[in-house]
């Protein structure tokens, strides 16, 4: 096999520059509405930050697992997943809003106060368990532990990936990353799922679901491979990667992302079950709020078009071979992660479900800064893992 | 062996990989052959493809097994506690639907795989104690390490002769009769 380089192709720099300029406008509108309305605008800055942390995190996890298991299907993605993990410097910076905007998120709504502002003593206490660790300082603290958990993680797995381009002992570098794989992927759900009950649980300090945490991971798995197979279509519009990308590399992502659907169904079932069938009052709050009234309409638009539609769709295998619907399916997947994020958070702050302003501006806002830095951090490196040993096997496909 | 109460089933070419084997079908498929059958030891990606194998309704039909299925299994929970039998369980409603999903997909999985694996037997035919391309002694090696492509004689286009003798330009390395005993 000849030493090709692999460049990303045009439309790559289209998205850089779309993305920057589109998610810097709105970022402006945005910082606007936050000097108008703060808590809107962090009420709506929590559900677009999850959805973005999902696609650099998840990210970061579909790279550790397919260095794991192996096989084609994580060749052809291996470099767009490694460009989103790159993604988290840019969730660091954008943490910063959620630290200066804590009094706004969690304090409680209109009901019942939330940690920061709970009575130390009383019956509206938390318990003492919940006074020593949901404390301010213990927030950040734990914050920059999962950020440098993410983080050394990311660049181990981005340099070791960059040094095998070089040909520098490709095999023992293979082994090297499938080695670190099992316990990185054991570190980020880990870190996940303090975070999630950390940044997203913690708004309803007296509700606990020990579930929780794979509900998160799950739904990251979902967005990044939905991210994954959008852009393996955009790519494969032209060079290199037209005539790499066959149906059949599409079939097994599609097939991934069919399972991690399934998978965040199973997960958001049991959760639901266990709750029902307990039926106690400190653990039904979080369904009465949010299967009643105008929340119980996005609970059912989340249940059609997040699973029940997109699983129907997805049984066909012409769907899951064919280019331009399944880049939709992708898309509309990720989009629902968001409305997902919505329902989870929203409820705790307003039993209005109808979204504000601010709802639309902020998500695209960091959405498209998100596919701005994405798309330069994808143009850095050649597009195939040309040093990984397996690489021919991904070429010679074509060959019949 | 009644050589004289026979009828030819077809003609057989064999062929040592499976890249020859793929070749040769996409060749016989090219010449026209529409009947025409792969046998190897294990599946051989783009095979079935080659032979010219488009559709078929075992997915159809289990999707109605599991739709079947996760009826039947809803339905008779919301009968049981719904209406002939209705209970207040801890004040729930008594269509207390999330407790019925648990059985209910399970009865979805269970009538998807028998109508699957049962659909698949009853529209292959399987098990098929008789088949003709038994009857070509080196066909024993299909389930190890050979490769045939048999082309059948209800094609319109065979030729016993001409069809032989296309086989050898495809570089099987034996080409032999398949013949059917009544």
């Amino acid at each position: 096999m000849s030493a090709q380089d692999f460049r990303a192709p045009e439309s790559v720099s289209r998205l850089q520059n779309g993305g920057i300029v589109v998610g810097g406008v709105a970022l402006l509108v945005a910082i606007f509405g936050a000097m108008k309305s703060p808590a809107d605008f962090y009420h709506s800055y929590i559900f677009s930050y999850m959805l973005i942390l999902g696609l650099t995190v998840g990210s970061l996890g579909l790279l550790m697992l397919q260095h794991l298991t192996g096989g084609i299907w994580g060749m052809v993605i291996r470099r767009p997943l490694e460009a989103a993990s790159r993604n988290l410097w840019l969730m660091l910076v954008l943490f910063a809003p959620i630290v200066v905007g804590m009094k706004y998120l969690y304090s409680g709504n209109d009901q019942e106060t939330g940690w920061l502002n709970a009575p130390k003593e009383g019956e509206h206490a938390l318990t003492s368990w919940q006074q020593g660790y949901l404390t301010q300082g213990g927030f950040l603290a734990r914050a920059a532990l999962y950020f440098a958990v993410w983080i050394v993680l990311m660049l181990v797995f981005n340099n070791w990936s960059k040094q095998q381009d070089q040909e520098s002992d490709a095999e023992g570098l293979k082994q090297k990353l499938k080695k670190l794989a099992a316990p990185g992927v054991i570190l980020y759900i880990l870190a996940m799922t303090f975070a999630a009950i950390d940044w997203v649980m913690s708004l309803s300090p007296r509700w606990a679901s020990t579930i929780y945490g794979f509900l998160f991971v799950a739904g990251q798995a979902i967005a990044a491979m939905g991210l994954m197979i959008a852009v393996i279509v955009l790519l494969a519009g032209s060079e290199p990667f037209n005539d790499i990308i066959k149906k059949r590399h599409l079939h097994d992502l599609a097939k991934l992302l069919f399972a991690f659907n399934m998978l965040w169904a199973y997960f958001a079932f049991s959760q639901l079950l266990i709750i029902w069938s307990g039926n106690q009052p400190e653990e039904i709050s979080f369904y009465r709020s949010r299967l009643n009234g105008q929340w119980g309409v996005v609970a059912v638009i989340v249940l059609l078009f997040s699973f029940a539609i997109p699983f129907l769709l997805l049984l066909s295998r012409d769907v899951k071979r064919t280019a331009s619907v399944i880049s939709k399916i992708a898309v509309w997947m990720i989009f629902m992660r968001l409305v997902d994020l919505y329902w989870m958070t929203r409820p705790e702050f307003t039993p209005r479900a109808v979204p504000t302003w601010l709802d639309i501006v902020v998500p695209v806002a960091l959405i498209g800064l998100w596919l701005g830095f994405f798309a330069m951090n994808l143009k850095q490196r050649p597009l195939l893992p040309v040093g990984d040993p397996n690489l021919s096997e991904v070429l010679a496909e074509n060959e019949h | 062996m009644s050589e004289r109460r026979s009828q030819l089933f077809g003609v057989m070419g064999e062929f040592s990989t499976p890249e020859d084997l793929l070749a040769a079908t996409k060749k016989a498929r090219e010449a026209g052959y529409k009947h025409v059958e792969a046998y190897t030891p294990f599946p051989v990606e783009g095979l079935s493809e080659a032979v010219g194998f488009k559709w078929t309704a075992v997915p159809l039909l289990t999707l109605a097994g599991g739709l079947g299925g996760g009826l039947t299994g809803f339905g008779l929970q919301y009968w049981v506690a719904a209406i002939t039998y209705p209970l207040n369980i801890g004040g729930r409603p008594l269509n207390s639907w999330p407790a019925f999903i648990p059985v209910t997909f399970e009865l979805t999985v269970l009538g998807a795989s028998i109508f699957a694996v049962f659909g698949m037997l009853a529209l292959n035919k399987l098990p098929q104690p008789y088949h003709p391309v038994f009857n070509v002694e080196r066909f024993a090696q299909a389930s190890t390490d050979k490769f045939f492509l048999c082309i059948e004689a209800r094609d319109p286009k065979f030729d016993l002769a001409e069809t032989s003798r296309f086989l050898q330009s495809l570089h099987a390395e034996h080409v032999n009769e398949v013949k059917d005993e009544e």
